[in-house]
C-alpha cells in the first residue's frame, strides 16, 4: 500500500502496539486450540448490509463478511490493504485504487471489481436518484463526488473537497465494505439479512433473537482466521453473560464493571479493562434559564466531583476524562482544566447570578451505572443548595428526550456516545447544525463550526490537532460540559482466547481473534 | 338445546372478535402517547436525517391513528402483519418462527404445573391436617410469593453452574431433540414452580368443598369405594375452577415468559415484544401483539366452552341471565 497519510503512522505508534502488547500479557500459558468459538452480542442483529446496519453489533459482523479497500491491522487502528493491492493519494481530492484480482463473492456471485467498489461507496454516499432516499450512513461518504472506473481492478475516489478522516471513518471502516453490486440488487432488503460478500467468514445464519454464525469463507484469499465458526450470540441480560461464561457455553462478551468483577478468579477465565472511546458527560441545556447565566453552568461544574461519581460508578476503574477527545484520539487536549470540587466558590457563584434554592432536573438512562453516578450528583449538588431530581428514563423514552422542540425542556442530562477514531467523527454532534438532533446542549458556536470544519479538510496533520484542540477550548469556556469518563471495558473471555478490536474496544475483528500465547 | 349451543357460541365468538379489536385499539392509541422517537432508537445518531424521515413513514407513523388502525386491519384480514423496516423481514415469519419456542414453554409449564399441582392438591385435601399438608402449604404459599426470574436464576446457579448438569442459554440446536429437552427444564421449572403452588392450593380447596357436598355423601352411602368418590366425582367437580383459572393463567404465563426468556436467551414471543417495545419497532409490536391477544382470548374461549361442557349450568345460567 502506498499512503502519504502521516495520521495513519501517528495512530498505529499511539494505540497499536501497547494495547497488542498488554493482551498478549494477560493471556495464560495454557494456549489452547478450537475450532468454534461463541460471542455475546447485547442488541440483536438486524442488518448486515453496510449501508443499513443498525450499530456496531451488526457493523462488527459486516467487517468479518466484507472486504473493504483497507483496514485496520489486529488490535491497531493502523490501516493495510485488504482488497486493494494498491491504494494511492494522487491529489487532496483523488484517491486511486487497483483491486487484486481473484478475490470472490460467496454465493456464486463471481469476481470483485471496481465496479463493485463504485456502486458500493456512492449506494451510501451519493445524493440519491429523483424517488430514492439517501441512506442512513450518507455522512460517512461527506464530500464524495463520484467513484470512476478505469479498469476491470481499477478506479478512482474522486471527492468535491479534501477531507482529512476519509480513510478512517469512509474507506477504512464498516460504509467502506464493498458489496456485490449484482447480489445487492438482486436480494434488495434481504440482503441485510443474507449479505454476500468477500470477506474472511459468510454469515451462514441470522435469526431474530438468536444472533447469527459465521463460518470462515474458504474461497476468501486474505490471511486464514484462526477459528472455522464464530457463533454470534444476542444475550441482552448481562448476569446471564456472566453465568454463559461460568458454564463455558460462551467464549466472549463485553460486562459492565459489577458483573465483571466476580468473573476474576473463575478458573479458566481471563478479565482485561481496555480504556474505552465512548465518552460520557454531563451536558447543561443552554437555552433553558437558569443554565442560560454562565455563573450557574460553572457552579454546577464546581459542584460535581467526578472523582467520586467515577469511584461509585465504576469502583474507580474508569479513567476521568477532561476535555471531550479521549487521550487516543488525535487532537486529544493533554493540557485541559482537571476541575476539582469547590463548595465555597459554587455557592457564591449560584449567590452572583441571584440563584438560591435551585430546582434542576438530570436526566439519565436506567441503566446502574448512570443511576450510580447521578445519585453521587445530587447529594454533591445539594451541598451547594441545588436540588437535583434524577429522571430515570428507558431507552426508548430517553433517545428522544433532547430532540427537535422537546429538547428544550432539558435541564441536565447524562449522555454517552460511542467514539470512532478520528476528532471530526466524535466533534460532529456539537454544531449548531445538530441543535435538536444530538447537540442536547443547545450550543451554537459558528466559531466551533468553523474549526470543526476546518479539520475536517486539513490534510497537515499539526494544523489539524490545533484547530481541533481550540474546539475543545471553547466547549470548556461554555461550562456545559462536565466531562466524566471515556470509560473501561471489561472483557471477559477464555484465558486461551485472544480477542482483536481497533483500539477504542467498540469495533471488534472476529477474524482476528485467536489463541492466546503465554 | 343444540342451537342453544350455536347461540352461546355464536356469542362468544363475536366477544372474541370485539376484544381483539378492542385491544389493538388500545395499542394504537398507547403507541402514540408512548414518547420515544423509533428512528432515534432503532437507527442511532449517525441516520441522515433524511433516512430518518422515511423511515417514520415506511413504518407509517407519519398517519394518524384511525387510519393507520384501518390499514393494519386491512392487512390483517389479507394475512398480512407488515414487514419489520429494519431487517425487512415480514413480521408474520418472525412471530412464527418465536411462537413455537413460547408455546412449547409456556404449555410445558402449564401441563407440569397440572400433573403435580393436581394430584399435590387432592393428597392435602385428602390428608387435611396432616404434616405433609402444612409442609405442602408452606412451599405452595413460598413459589407463588418467587417471581418466576428470580427462581430462574437460583436454578441456573445450582443446576448450571453447581451441579454443571444443564445448559444455560437458548433453544437448543434446531436438529437434535434432546439438546432442546435439556435446555427447555430450567425455564419450564421457573415458570411453573409458582403455578404448581397455586393449583395445589386451588385443588385443595375445591376438593374439599366438594367432598363435603350431598352428592358425595349419597355415592358413599350408595357403598362407592373411596377411590372411586375421590378421584371420580369429587375431582372432576373441584377441577372447574381450575381450569378457569388456567385460561387466564395463560396471559400471566406469558408474562412470566418474557422473563424467562431474557434470562435464559431464549428466542420467543415475549421476548420478542420486549425487544420491539424498547426499540420502538411498532410493526413488530402491533403484529406481534395482535397474535398475543388472539391467542389469549381464544383460549379463554376454550376454556368458556369447555367449561361450559363440563358444568351444563353454566351455559343455562348465562343463557337465563341473557333472557
Amino acid at each position: 500500500m502506498t499512503s502519504q497519510f502521516d495520521r495513519r503512522q501517528m495512530l498505529a505508534g499511539a494505540a497499536a502496539a501497547g494495547l497488542a502488547g498488554a493482551l498478549e500479557s494477560q493471556s495464560t500459558a495454557q494456549a489452547q486450540t478450537k475450532s468454534n468459538i461463541a460471542v455475546r452480542i447485547d442488541r440483536d442483529l438486524d442488518a448486515i448490509d453496510p449501508a443499513y446496519r443498525t450499530g456496531p453489533w451488526d457493523g462488527n459482523v459486516a467487517r468479518t463478511v466484507f472486504q473493504r479497500l483497507v483496514k485496520q491491522k489486529p488490535n491497531s487502528a493502523e490501516l493495510e490493504n485488504d482488497a486493494a493491492a494498491e491504494i494511492t493519494q494522487t491529489s487532496p481530492t483523488m484517491i486511486d485504487f487497483r483491486l487484486k484480482p481473484g478475490q470472490m463473492f460467496t454465493d456464486g456471485y463471481g469476481e470483485m471489481t471496481a465496479e463493485d467498489v463504485k456502486f458500493s461507496f456512492e449506494r451510501i454516499g451519493l445524493a440519491p436518484e429523483p424517488g430514492r432516499q439517501a441512506g442512513p450512513y450518507k455522512g460517512d461518504w461527506v464530500y464524495l463526488d463520484r467513484v470512476e472506473t478505469t479498469g476491470q481492478y481499477a478506479g478512482r475516489i474522486v471527492l468535491s473537497k479534501p477531507r482529512a478522516n476519509l480513510f478512517n471513518i469512509a474507506i477504512g471502516d464498516v460504509s467502506g465494505c464493498i458489496v456485490s453490486k449484482k447480489a445487492t440488487m438482486e436480494r434488495g432488503i434481504g440482503h441485510n439479512t443474507k449479505p454476500v460478500g468477500s470477506g474472511p467468514y459468510q454469515l451462514v445464519s441470522m435469526e431474530k433473537q438468536k444472533g447469527g454464525v459465521l463460518k470462515r469463507n474458504a474461497a476468501f484469499t486474505g490471511a486464514k482466521p484462526f477459528f472455522d465458526e464464530i457463533a454470534v450470540r444476542f444475550i441482552s441480560d448481562p448476569k446471564t453473560t456472566e453465568l454463559a461464561l461460568r458454564s463455558g457455553e460462551l467464549d466472549f462478551a463485553v460486562l459492565p464493571p459489577s458483573v465483571a468483577e466476580p468473573l476474576r478468579g473463575v478458573s479458566g477465565l481471563s478479565i482485561t479493562e481496555q480504556p474505552s472511546i465512548a465518552y460520557l458527560w454531563i451536558g447543561m441545556n443552554m437555552e433553558k434559564a437558569p443554565l442560560t447565566d454562565l455563573r450557574v453552568r460553572q457552579a454546577i461544574r464546581l459542584g460535581l466531583d467526578v472523582d467520586q461519581m467515577l469511584l461509585a460508578a465504576y469502583n474507580g476503574k474508569a479513567p476521568r476524562l477532561n476535555t471531550l477527545l479521549p487521550p487516543q484520539i488525535l487532537g486529544h487536549w493533554k493540557n485541559a482544566p482537571v476541575y476539582k470540587r469547590n463548595v465555597a466558590e459554587a455557592k457564591k457563584l449560584l449567590q452572583e447570578a441571584g440563584q438560591t434554592n435551585l430546582k434542576l432536573k438530570l436526566l439519565i438512562l436506567n441503566q446502574p451505572v448512570y443511576q450510580n453516578m447521578a445519585l453521587v450528583a445530587r447529594a454533591l449538588l445539594q451541598e451547594i443548595g441545588v436540588t437535583l431530581e434524577v429522571d430515570a428514563q428507558e431507552g426508548g423514552t430517553y433517545w428522544s428526550a433532547g430532540k427537535g422542540d422537546t429538547g428544550k425542556n432539558l435541564d441536565l442530562f447524562l449522555l454517552r456516545f460511542n467514539g470512532k477514531h478520528d476528532p471530526n467523527f466524535i466533534m460532529q454532534w456539537f454544531v449548531p447544525t445538530q441543535i435538536g438532533d444530538w447537540n442536547w446542549q443547545r450550543w451554537s458556536s459558528p466559531e466551533f463550526e468553523k474549526l470543526f470544519n476546518d479539520a475536517a479538510a486539513e490534510l497537515d496533520q499539526a494544523k489539524r490537532v490545533q484547530e481541533v484542540v481550540e474546539a475543545q477550548k471553547l466547549m470548556d469556556k461554555t461550562s456545559a460540559f462536565v466531562w466524566l469518563t471515556n470509560e473501561v471495558n471489561f472483557l471477559a473471555h477464555r484465558s486461551w482466547l485472544k480477542p482483536s478490536a481497533v483500539p477504542g474496544w467498540i469495533d471488534w475483528q472476529y477474524d482476528s481473534f485467536g489463541a492466546a500465547t503465554s | 338445546m343444540q342451537s342453544d349451543t350455536a347461540r352461546y357460541v355464536l356469542s362468544r365468538l363475536v366477544t372474541t372478535i370485539l376484544i381483539i379489536v378492542g385491544a389493538m385499539l388500545l395499542l394504537f392509541t398507547l403507541s402514540t402517547i408512548v414518547p420515544g422517537d423509533p428512528a432515534v432508537t432503532l437507527l442511532g445518531p449517525q441516520a441522515t436525517p433524511e433516512y430518518a424521515k422515511k423511515f417514520i413513514e415506511d413504518m407509517g407513523l407519519n398517519e394518524p391513528v384511525p387510519i393507520r388502525l384501518v390499514k393494519f386491519f386491512g392487512a390483517v384480514l389479507r394475512g398480512d402483519l407488515g414487514i419489520d423496516v429494519v431487517s425487512g423481514r415480514s413480521v408474520a415469519s418472525m412471530v412464527g418462527a418465536a411462537i413455537p419456542y413460547t408455546f412449547i414453554l409456556i404449555f410445558s409449564a402449564i401441563g407440569l404445573a397440572v400433573l403435580l399441582g393436581v394430584p399435590l392438591g387432592v393428597f392435602a385435601a385428602t390428608h387435611r391436617g396432616s404434616a405433609l399438608d402444612h409442609a405442602l402449604a408452606f412451599m405452595s404459599v413460598s413459589f407463588i410469593a418467587v417471581p418466576s426470574f428470580v427462581i430462574a436464576i437460583f436454578l441456573l446457579l445450582i443446576f448450571s453452574i453447581w451441579l454443571d448438569w444443564l445448559p444455560v442459554l437458548g433453544a437448543g440446536n434446531e436438529n437434535d431433540l434432546f439438546d432442546q429437552f435439556k435446555r427447555l427444564i430450567l425455564p419450564t421449572l421457573s415458570i411453573s414452580a409458582g403455578w404448581i403452588g397455586f393449583i395445589a392450593r386451588l385443588v385443595r380447596t375445591s376438593m374439599l368443598e366438594t367432598l363435603g357436598e350431598n352428592f358425595i355423601r349419597t355415592s358413599r352411602a350408595y357403598g362407592l369405594s373411596e377411590r372411586l368418590v375421590t378421584y371420580k366425582y369429587a375431582l372432576k367437580n373441584a377441577c372447574i375452577p381450575t381450569i378457569a383459572i388456567l385460561g387466564m393463567g395463560i396471559g400471566r404465563l406469558m408474562t412470566g415468559a418474557v422473563f424467562v426468556e431474557i434470562v435464559f436467551a431464549r428466542p420467543g414471543l415475549g421476548r420478542l415484544i420486549y425487544g420491539a417495545v424498547s426499540s420502538r419497532n411498532y410493526p413488530v409490536v402491533q403484529g406481534s401483539v395482535l397474535v398475543v391477544v388472539a391467542i389469549f382470548v381464544v383460549v379463554n374461549l376454550i376454556v368458556d366452552l369447555s367449561y361450559s361442557a363440563i358444568d351444563p349450568r353454566i351455559r343455562r345460567g348465562a343463557q337465563g341471565a341473557a333472557k
